[in-house]
C-alpha cells in the first residue's frame, strides 16, 4: 500500500486546543487531545480549511523554498495558472514568466501548453468512463473519493493533471538531452497545500518524479520587486485556452462542453459526492469538482482575493491570441494515464463480526449522550465521540454531559 | 440466518430536502462495515429510490436495513393509497408521480425498476388504501 503523506502540520505551541479547526474539518480529521489539536493522517484530505479557520495560525503548510532548488543543474519550475492574475491588475503572462526565470531557474515551463494537451485527451476520456466522468485536478477531492466516496472510482477520468503532465514532459526532454535524473530539478509553484502534499506523493514516481513544490506566496515578494507590469497586454506564447483551467468551470470551457457542473468548496463537494452515488444527479457528462471557493484561485497560497482574480483572469484570457491547437497521438493516451486511486478502508475492524458488534456498541453509546455535539470531549460531534470511544481513541469518561453517569 | 444488526429510519411524505438521509446513514454503516465499494453503491442506489417512493407517494414511511453476515435486507414499509396493478409500476416509464414531483426530476417511471436492478432479490407488496412494502436483498 502506499504511504500516506500530509503537508497540513500543527505547530504545538501556538495551539490553544480551542475548537475552530475541530468544528470546521469538513471530514471531522481533527481532535482535542490534552488542550492541543491532533490530525488524524488516515482522514485529513489536505484541504487545508483548518488553516483558513486557526486565529492562532497553529494549522500550517510548509513547501519548499527557493534555496531547496540549489543543487541541480537543470532547475525548471512549473507555474501554476493561477499565479498570473495574482497581480491586482491584468499583466502580461510571459512578462511573469520572464520574472519567475530571474528568480535562478533554467526554464520556466509554460504549464498552458500541459492543460491544452490534457483538455484534448479529455474529450475522449471523459466518453470513456461512468457518467457523469469527474476531474482529476484536486487531489484533495480525490483524496476525498479515495477515503469516503470508493463508489465512485469509476467516474474518475483516468488522466493526469496538467501539472503531472508538465513534470513528465520536463524530465523526457532533459533525460534526452542526456542529464542524468538527478540532476534535474522540476518544482512546482503551487497555490494549495493540497499540491504539496501530491507533490511529495510523486517524489518517486520515475515518470513524473517531482523535487518539490514551492508556495506562490513564498515567490511573490520577490517576484513583485522584478516584474514588469507596463508591458503590453497582448501576449502571444502562452496559451488562452491554457489559461481557462485557472477557475472553476474553465476546464469545461477549455474542453468544450456545455452539460457540466463546476462545484467548488469542499462541503458543496461532499454534499454533491452524495447526491451522484445515489443516483441522484442524471444526465450529466463531467463534473469539476474543487476543495477551495472558485477553484483553484480560491488557493490558500494566493494572494489576490479569488473573485477578483477570476475576473482578472477572464481579462487576460480574452486578449489572448494564442492557443497551441494540440493534435492528439494515440500515445498521450497511454502516457498520461494515472494510476488508479488508493481506496482507503473505513471499515472499524477485519473481521465482519467484531465490526458488527463495535457498531452495536457505538450506537448504544450514542443515545447515552447528549447530541449537542459541544466538542468539549475533543471529537467534533458526539457521533464521532462514540466512533472514537469504539476504536479506543477516546474514553467515555471524557463526555462531561453523558446520561445515566455512563452506565 | 441470525439477523445481526438493524437501523430504522422515519421518513416524511413531502420532505424533499431531508429525502436521501436514511440512504446516507445506510451507506456509512454498510462502509463501517467493511461491505466492497460497488456492493455499497448498488444499495445506496436502491436505497435511495425506496427512500423518494416514500416522500413522493405515501403519507410517510420508514426504512429499514437488516444486516446479515452475508446479505442486507432493505425493507421500505409506507402508510399510504398502495399500488394498484403492480405489474405495470413495475414497468419502465410508467408512472403515477404528481407533476410537481416530475418538474423536479422525479417521477421517471424508472424507480421500481431500477430498484429491482440494483438488488439480487426484489419483493414488493401493496394493499390499497393501506401500504407498500418493498423489500430488497443484496449478498455481500
Amino acid at each position: 500500500m502506499k504511504e500516506i503523506f500530509h503537508s497540513v502540520s500543527l505547530i504545538e505551541e501556538r495551539c490553544i486546543g480551542c475548537t475552530k479547526c475541530l468544528m470546521n474539518c469538513p471530514v471531522e480529521a481533527i481532535r482535542i487531545k490534552n488542550g492541543k489539536a491532533v490530525i488524524y493522517n488516515e482522514k485529513c484530505i489536505d484541504c487545508g480549511e483548518c488553516i483558513r479557520v486557526c486565529p492562532y495560525g497553529a494549522h500550517v503548510s510548509k513547501g519548499n523554498s527557493l534555496n531547496d532548488t540549489e543543487g541541480y543543474k537543470i532547475k525548471v519550475l512549473i507555474p501554476s495558472v493561477t499565479l498570473y492574475p495574482q497581480f491586482g491588475q491584468e499583466i502580461n503572462p510571459e512578462e511573469i514568466n520572464k520574472a519567475l526565470l530571474s528568480l535562478g531557474f533554467d526554464e520556466v515551463f509554460d504549464i498552458t501548453f500541459a492543460c491544452d494537451v490534457k483538455a484534448e485527451i479529455l474529450k475522449k476520456e471523459i466518453t470513456k468512463v461512468e457518467k457523469p466522468a469527474i476531474s482529476t485536478l484536486c487531489p484533495s477531492i480525490i483524496r476525498l473519493i479515495e477515503k469516503d466516496f470508493p463508489s465512485l472510482n469509476d467516474h474518475i477520468v483516468k488522466m493526469l493533471t496538467p501539472i503531472e503532465i508538465s513534470a513528465a514532459l520536463i524530465r523526457e526532454k532533459y533525460c534526452k538531452m542526456g542529464y542524468k535524473e538527478n540532476e534535474i530539478g522540476i518544482f512546482f509553484l503551487t497555490p494549495c497545500p493540497s499540491w504539496i502534499t501530491k507533490i511529495k506523493e510523486l517524489k518517486y514516481n520515475e515518470k513524473i518524479g517531482f523535487d518539490g513544490a514551492i508556495a506562490i506566496s513564498e515567490v511573490y515578494p520577490k517576484l513583485l520587486k522584478v516584474l514588469n507590469k507596463t508591458s503590453n497586454k497582448t501576449y502571444r506564447k502562452i496559451s488562452k485556452t491554457g489559461l481557462l483551467w485557472s477557475f472553476s468551470g474553465g476546464q469545461s470551457q477549455a474542453i468544450g462542453i456545455d452539460n457540466f457542473l463546476a462545484v467548488d468548496g469542499i462541503k458543496n463537494v461532499i454534499k454533491l459526492f452524495n447526491d451522484v452515488e445515489k443516483g441522484k444527479i442524471k444526465d450529466v457528462d463531467y463534473i469539476e469538482a474543487y476543495a477551495c471557493t472558485r477553484g483553484c484561485l480560491g488557493g490558500l497560497f494566493l494572494i489576490e482575493n479569488p473573485f477578483n482574480a477570476e475576473r482578472i483572469a477572464k481579462k487576460i484570457i480574452a486578449n489572448g491570441e494564442f492557443s497551441y491547437n494540440v493534435e492528439l497521438h494515440d500515445e498521450f493516451q497511454s502516457k498520461f494515464a494515472r494510476e488508479d486511486i488508493l481506496k482507503v478502508n473505513l471499515k472499524f475492524a477485519d473481521d465482519f463480526e467484531s465490526a458488527v458488534k463495535m457498531i452495536k456498541n457505538m450506537n448504544k453509546i450514542i443515545n447515552m449522550l447528549p447530541g449537542t455535539d459541544c466538542g468539549l470531549c475533543g471529537s467534533p460531534s458526539c457521533r464521532a465521540f462514540a466512533e472514537d470511544v469504539v476504536k479506543g481513541l477516546a474514553n467515555l469518561n471524557d463526555c462531561k454531559f453523558i446520561k445515566n453517569g455512563g452506565e | 440466518m441470525q439477523e445481526l444488526l438493524s437501523v430504522k429510519y422515519d421518513v416524511e411524505s413531502g420532505d424533499f430536502i431531508r429525502g436521501g438521509e436514511a440512504s446516507s446513514s445506510i451507506k456509512k454503516l454498510l462502509q463501517q462495515l467493511g461491505i466492497k465499494a460497488d456492493i455499497i453503491k448498488r444499495i445506496c442506489v436502491a436505497c435511495y429510490e425506496a427512500e423518494m417512493n416514500i416522500v413522493i407517494h405515501s403519507y410517510g414511511g420508514y426504512i429499514e436495513a437488516k444486516i446479515f453476515n452475508n446479505k442486507v435486507e432493505i425493507i421500505a414499509k409506507d402508510r399510504g393509497p398502495g399500488i394498484e396493478n403492480i405489474d405495470l409500476a413495475m414497468k419502465e416509464g410508467y408512472s403515477t408521480a404528481p407533476e410537481y414531483a416530475r418538474e423536479m426530476g422525479f417521477g421517471g417511471g424508472m424507480g421500481l425498476p431500477n430498484m429491482k436492478k440494483s438488488c439480487d432479490e426484489f419483493y414488493i407488496d401493496s394493499k390499497m388504501g393501506e401500504y407498500t412494502e418493498v423489500r430488497m436483498v443484496v449478498y455481500f
